[in-house]
């Protein structure tokens, strides 16, 4: 069996945030049914990011402002575990979704939303992309150094969208929890600035006073002369040379074993404030080799260090041996795009194993058996998709993906 | 206080950032946690964001290279329902505390590992800093910044991603072990925290179009989202949104002073070089706008909007904290043993059943090794003997 194998997940989330929580829950084992409008998640014009949050889902297209949709929505709801999605402020109320309908039909349901800014207060009208909340947690203005003058910089992760969702995760699995022992289900809810402020929790005011934290320098290289990555001859090479033993194997191994008995850096607390002195001495070293030289010579010394590969967009990830091996790779077959690969296994777990995942759904690619199973017959699911309240891929797909 | 984990007991071997902070957001929903530190305390004590990362748990120190010491342990493992360690890969079995042996004691157990790397792979007995990860992973290779190669990420990415895979698989063991009656091994790794943050990003599509990897691709200078960041008055930064959700009851253009701009989908009609010329009266125009007074003008005509700021910022250094963030909960008085009266982050997971606390600050090394072990029968002197450092 899967971890949350029996556990069902209807997912009304589009874009990012919403559908990425399920995705790892589908990843965990869980059956996740994926409601989408007749029109498409808005997310399939952007290709990649749509992809990267939707494999492993069943797909079912309807349109929930028909009465005829949302008696389908509330069928779906009835049987799920966790209803989960990312809809804005009074959305989910107006279509007749929002946690009292859910609760009126199934009555220990988890219900989750992941809000943009969050359930009230201010700005919690407003829905909102990544780069917002990696302004609002200072992880643009760390990320550029922009205290040396230069402008923010914005992580390409979007990592934003994956802490909601990952937040959720935990949310909706600690609350499915609570409901198995206790028979009670609840509400919950998370939100994209709350999770960039998780990426910056390491900042804490004492007294109202910042506390000191490590910042990059204004090349982007690293936080500290022993903790950032040094041009070579011909690339990079990142060192953690961190503890002290470290630090005067670092020295050796340059050829520079005097500057572990320089004054100016004989503790850390040292090192940190010559940085710049000291990174320039150490900079120089490593120019003079080639970055597998360095880390031969760093490894034989004791010195942590790896070379920062380029993976060519993450190809050479997902064609690794040891990691296909070790299931960090999922490959499956989509009817359109052909072999797919991604990320495989996040969690592994000793006696419930990863689960086999399968592509996207198309719009609506599930709907046929998943309307079959709510009970509803061939010729009423016919009925419905003519009158536009349901559809799947006929002849005619309108989408690219 | 009943949380959603209440009576869930917990055993917290890990140290660094991925194990600590994936175990808060466990401790926070309920779980009784005890950190288990050498004698002596966890060595990265003095790190920041440690304060954080290790509130609300107790601590006992034991010294499991003595007998004794892995005898308590033992009888800590006997009344646990996970155990959590971010050793290397074989340490624990070494030390006689790996999965086999603790399965063996206590079949309920969910033990879970977080270690640099899975084991197994080639990189497994590499050393674990989260920066080295950054570089293996490729992630560093990603990122673009103003110069080629790679950069650094500020943010530990690779442990903020183990951060939160750690408690999603804990929480589904938990839930397996409803139905099975068994505990068992949950493992996860930095290396795939970071392969998290790349599900954007990294997927190989065999019929992909060309312009299929242009939307998130790396560029130089950096792509689509970098360029909705502009300069205002003072050398200050906002970042704009194209979207609120919300329908704006004036353009952007018209707020920063622009009237006779196009609207957005003639712009986006507009040659290149006619869109280039644009955009530099448009980022000419928000130098002269004064940082609060233009994200109060646009968040009032729903428009999406934020300041460039710091964490300690949004947590109110020098100023009011972010409103929003300060509705959420999420800006919280902290009495600190160490530190003293400190602001830090809140609970960032909403549970409106059986709502989440913080449950104390960062205990101090063996704070509750009485109050631990005094009620498994030992003596003050026995406590001490496995619990304090040999000189």
């Amino acid at each position: 069996m899967y971890a949350l194998e029996g556990v069902l997940l209807v997912d009304f989330g589009q874009y990012l945030a919403g559908p990425f929580g399920p995705m790892v829950i589908g990843d965990l084992g869980a059956e996740v049914i994926k409601v989408e409008p007749v029109t498409g998640d808005g997310m399939r014009l952007a290709g990649k990011p749509f992809f990267g949050c939707q494999r492993g889902k069943r797909g079912i297209a309807v349109d929930l402002k028909t009465p005829e949709g949302l008696e389908i929505a509330l069928k779906l709801v009835s049987r799920a575990d966790i209803v989960h999605h990312n809809m804005t402020a009074g959305v989910a109320n107006k279509l007749g979704i929002g946690y009292e309908a859910a609760k009126s039909v199934n009555s220990d349901v988890v219900y989750c939303n992941t809000w943009a800014y969050g359930l009230e207060g201010p700005l919690a009208r407003f829905g909102g992309l990544d780069p917002l909340y990696q302004a609002a947690a200072g992880l643009e203005h760390e990320a550029g150094a922009v205290h040396t003058g230069n402008p923010p910089l914005y992580y390409r992760f979007g990592m934003c969208d994956a802490a909601n969702a990952m937040l959720s995760v935990v949310g909706c699995l600690a609350a499915l929890y609570h409901q198995r022992r206790t028979g009670e289900g609840q509400e919950l809810w998370t939100s994209l600035l709350d999770g960039g402020a998780v990426f910056s929790s390491d900042a804490v005011l004492a007294n109202g006073e910042p506390l000191p934290r490590p910042r990059l320098d204004a090349g982007l290289h690293g936080i500290d002369a022993c903790y950032r990555m040094y041009e070579t001859q011909d690339g990079w090479i990142q060192i953690a040379a961190v503890q002290e033993r470290e630090w005067i194997a670092l020295c050796a191994a340059l050829g520079v074993a005097e500057l572990a008995d320089d004054a100016r850096f004989a503790v850390a607390d040292l090192r940190r404030e010559n940085r710049a002195v000291l990174e320039t001495l150490l900079g120089e070293r490593f120019l003079t080799r080639t970055s597998l030289s360095w880390t031969r010579a760093l490894d034989d010394a004791g010195v942590p260090n790896e070379v920062p590969v380029d993976t060519h967009g993450g190809e050479l990830v997902l064609f690794d041996a040891d990691n296909e091996r070790l299931g960090l790779v999922a490959e499956y077959e989509h009817p359109i795009m052909g072999t797919m690969r991604q990320f495989g296994e996040l969690v592994g777990f000793s006696e419930t194993p990863a689960r086999v995942h399968g592509p996207p759904p198309l719009v609506g690619q599930h709907t046929r058996e998943i309307m079959g199973w709510l009970g509803y017959t061939d010729e009423q699911t016919a009925a419905l998709r003519d009158a536009g309240v349901i559809t799947w891929p006929g002849d005619e797909y309108p989408w690219t993906i | 206080m009943t949380g959603a984990l209440d009576g869930v007991r917990i055993l917290d071997l890990s140290w660094g950032i991925a194990g600590p902070l994936g175990v808060l957001l466990l401790a926070e929903q309920g779980a009784d946690v005890v950190k288990v530190e050498p004698p002596g305390g966890d060595p990265f004590r003095a790190y920041q964001g440690y304060a954080v990362w290790n509130r609300s748990r107790r601590s006992v120190t034991v010294d499991l290279k003595r007998t004794a010491g892995l005898d308590a342990f033992g009888r800590l493992i006997d009344e646990a329902d996970v155990v959590v360690e971010t050793f290397r890969p074989g340490v624990t079995d070494r030390l006689g505390i790996g999965f086999d042996a603790l399965h063996a004691r206590n079949p309920r157990l969910v033990y879970a590992s977080c270690p640099a790397y899975p084991e197994g792979h080639r990189l497994a007995h590499r050393p674990g800093y989260d920066a080295l990860v950054q570089a293996s992973s490729g992630q560093q290779w990603e990122q673009p910044g103003w110069r080629m190669g790679p950069i650094f990420l500020h943010m530990p990415m690779p442990s903020m991603g183990a951060a939160f895979l750690l408690p999603s698989g804990i929480l589904a063991a938990l839930i397996a072990r409803e139905e099975t009656g068994r505990g068992q091994h949950v493992r996860t790794s930095l290396f795939q925290g970071a392969l998290l943050y790349t599900t954007q990003i990294w997927q190989h599509v065999e019929k992909a179009p060309a312009a299929f990897h242009d939307l998130m691709g790396k560029s130089y200078p950096p792509g689509i989202h970098q360029q909705m960041l502009f300069e205002v008055e003072g050398g200050k930064w906002v970042h704009t949104s194209v979207m609120s959700g919300l329908t704006p009851t004036k353009s952007q253009d018209e707020l920063l002073g622009l009237e006779e701009a196009p609207d957005p989908f003639t712009f986006m009609a507009l040659p290149p070089e006619e869109r280039e010329q644009f955009t530099v009266r448009r980022r000419e125009a928000y130098q002269h706008h004064e940082r609060e007074a233009l994200v109060r003008a646009f968040q009032e005509h729903n428009h999406a909007v934020e300041a460039v700021i710091t964490m300690e910022e949004a947590l109110g250094a020098g100023g009011a904290p972010h409103p929003q963030l300060a509705a959420n909960g999420m800006v919280v008085t902290v009495e600190d043993p160490e530190l003293g009266t400190t602001t830090q982050i809140g609970v960032p997971i909403n549970l409106h059943g059986t709502p989440g606390a913080i449950r104390g600050p960062q205990p101090l090394p063996g704070q509750h090794n009485t109050e631990i072990f005094g009620p498994l029968g030992y003596s003050a002197e026995e406590i001490a003997a496995f619990s304090t450092e040999v000189s």
